[in-house]
């Protein structure tokens, strides 16, 4: 078969390498502290700029989404020199964190170069050669932490079933009855964090890393979500960005409105953004 | 889009990949005509693979009654609706396919479906078109009618749920041509589960990634026919390997049927996928509604069929449905009798093509009492 995905990722990245010199430099300013930076309400994020990040519709490649629902992207980053945060904060009316054949759930992703020194991968989830790191946040994994994950009785308050192969097998000969979770997909497993910590090289090969650093917590309140993700700066991944201070990297985003039925390649994305990890000496400049 | 030559439609049509056909084609045939909707296979393919939790209401196999039965709700009128009126004035169709009919940004003409509409499988069970007038006799084709249409993934050569993945989660076997759903690859975007017009992509809650029917590849890896095949108690299928359109076996039992008597039929053959579970069509319905379900050839179809106990080997072919579990590759006449074989010729079935039959006296001498049963 031909990689129809891969030809066009090639297109992208000639098209989309070069960061968008229009768009302010992101900064993540140095912060006292130790450890994940995962709470949006924490005060290290009163003394940040916000930065706007406008969203682009994703019209590459297929399937696609003309007319997005988030158009605009508020971010703040910080660093304590052990972790990096972003605070990505956006708009949105409908709070979806739902998952069922017509509900999808709200998204947010930081896409980080895994090789800051070499040449930008293309913006859009990399390519071959090319790797990226990307933290998905969700809003159904969000859920789950919060307050379980749904059961069909909640989901489906009239269903009604026999029995189940769970409730009268030994948990290993039930395991091939339930699909995914029986082989661990990781989209499918509960999972501690509600970010997925992924590399992709291309479309089409996003993949959850067996090692899962990143963590964060979302928060929706009054039509806006308001979602922390946060990193180890510096890890023994292959697969990880290796960020320190002083560093100047590049940084973008992808975000999906549930409600808008918007996954996978229906996203909003936005360009590379050039990201400025503050140094300790430069701790005044910002 | 690649060029691929689509045989039910006597034409190219454009596909997103090339495709090179598999080895062997993972195929079943449905004798419509025999069918009763007793859901025996409903509930064989149940109990095999979909017991666990998010499965509840996901039906690999379903059996509908047409034209009021859908499952999901209103699957085909749906597709058809959205696909629009077609020109079918020969043996090359001259329409749209879902994805020449593709709207800008997608690759195929789909639709996703609200939760709800799979809320019903039964829905329009039993339904007929309508209410027979006092007096009224049968008549062919019926002027009320309804008939049962068994349903699984036609595990198509042209797969709109592959096409439409784009992760690549979804993968056509060389070796059977059986499509697969990856369980550790799927990430649950449901593309597949609106591109498919069959809607035989399913969306798990409680995985939340997607889910399809397997062909049963673990029994035809091991030469047995499927769940679905073996429990049909009323023997109405025959699931198989078709060989390539352009070079049919005569003595395998399914290229004869679908490729040289053309009795058996594709489902919704204009939606461009060469869906490879074949129907014999309903004799008693009306050629009209029939040729929108089953494309260029329902008439032909019936009358083949409905002359099938003059045509030996036809009949043969036929009688191998539900004679066996396993998977007959060959079939030949041996005198009054048909001879499935396996792949390696070793015969696995033999049956009579006629019933014998013992018609008894209608006075019993030696208990001295009439028999009201005589057959």
């Amino acid at each position: 078969m031909i990689m129809r995905a891969l030809v066009l990722a090639a297109a992208a990245l000639v098209a989309c390498a070069a960061p968008a010199l229009a768009q302010t430099p992101i900064t993540a300013v140095r912060v006292p502290g130790a450890g994940p930076i995962a709470d949006p309400g924490a005060a290290v994020w009163k003394d940040t700029r916000p930065t706007k990040v406008a969203m682009l519709a994703q019209t590459v490649t297929l399937p696609n989404l003309a007319e997005p629902a988030v158009k605009e992207l508020t971010v703040r980053a910080v660093h304590n020199g052990g972790w990096i945060a972003f605070l990505v904060e956006w708009k949105d009316a409908t709070m979806s964190d739902r998952l069922m054949v017509d509900s999808f759930g709200d998204q947010v992703a930081v896409q980080l170069p895994i090789d800051a020194k070499a040449t930008a991968p293309s913006p859009m989830m990399g390519n071959p050669g090319g790797r990226v790191n990307i933290m998905q946040w969700r809003a159904a994994l969000q859920h789950d932490i919060d307050k379980g994950a749904p059961s069909i009785k909640e989901l489906y308050p009239n269903a009604w079933t026999d029995v189940y192969p769970d409730e009268v097998m030994s948990s290993t000969d039930a395991k091939p009855y339930a699909g995914a979770l029986g082989i661990e997909n990781p989209v499918s497993r509960g999972v501690a964090s509600p970010v997925l910590d992924q590399m992709a090289e291309g479309w089409g090969s996003m993949t959850v890393k067996p090692d899962q650093h990143a963590l964060g917590k979302g928060v929706w309140k009054d039509g806006a979500w308001r979602v922390v993700i946060t990193r180890p700066m510096v890890s023994d991944d292959v697969n990880a960005p290796r960020l320190v201070a002083g560093l100047r990297t590049n940084v973008a985003f992808a975000v999906w409105d549930g409600g808008h039925r918007e996954v996978g390649a229906r996203k909003a994305w936005s360009p590379w953004i050039p990201l400025v990890i503050q140094g300790a000496a430069a701790k005044d400049a910002r | 889009m690649a060029k691929v030559y689509n045989w039910q439609l006597g034409r190219e049509i454009d596909y997103p990949y090339e495709v090179e056909r598999p080895e062997k084609q993972f195929a079943m045939i449905f004798d419509t005509n025999k069918c009763i909707s007793c859901q025996t296979c409903t509930v064989a393919c149940k109990t095999t693979w979909t017991q666990g939790r998010g499965q509840e209401f996901m039906f690999w196999n379903n059996v509908e009654t047409k034209p009021y039965g859908y499952y999901p709700l209103g699957w085909d009128v749906n597709i058809l609706e959205r696909l629009g009126v077609q020109e079918m004035k020969g043996p090359v169709y001259d329409g749209k396919t879902l994805f020449d009919a593709a709207p800008t940004g997608e690759i195929i003409l789909g639709y996703l479906p609200d939760d709800r509409d799979y809320a019903h499988p039964n829905i329009g069970e039993d339904d007929s078109t309508g209410v027979m007038p006092q007096g009224a006799h049968l008549q062919m084709p019926h002027m009320q009618w309804m008939f049962y249409l068994p349903r699984i993934c036609n595990h198509c050569t042209y797969a709109a749920c592959l096409s439409a993945c784009p992760r690549q989660s979804i993968y056509k076997r060389r070796e059977d041509g059986i499509v697969l759903l990856d369980q550790s690859r799927c990430r649950g975007y449901r593309e597949c589960v609106k591109a498919c017009p069959y809607k035989k992509v399913y969306f798990n809650t409680q995985t939340k990634v997607s889910e399809k029917c397997i062909g049963c590849y673990p029994a035809v890896e091991g030469g047995r026919q499927t769940q679905c095949t073996t429990s049909c108690i009323g023997k109405i299928r025959i699931q198989g390997f078709l060989g390539a359109p352009d070079k049919p076996d005569a003595d395998n039992p399914l290229d004869y049927l679908v490729f040289i008597k053309k009795v058996a039929l594709p489902l919704y053959p204009q939606f461009g996928l060469e869906p490879n579970t074949y129907y014999i069509p309903p004799v008693h319905v009306p050629p009209p509604y029939l040729r929108q379900m089953f494309g260029w050839g329902v008439e032909q179809a019936m009358e083949a069929y409905r002359r099938a106990h003059e045509d030996k080997k036809l009949l043969a072919a036929m009688t191998l449905f539900g004679a066996t579990p396993e998977i007959s590759h060959y079939f030949r006449v041996d005198g009054d009798s048909v001879v499935g074989y396996d792949a390696k010729q070793a015969e696995i079935a033999r049956v009579p093509l006629r019933e014998p039959a013992v018609v008894r006296e209608l006075y019993d001498i030696k208990n001295k009492v009439y028999r009201t049963n005589i057959t």
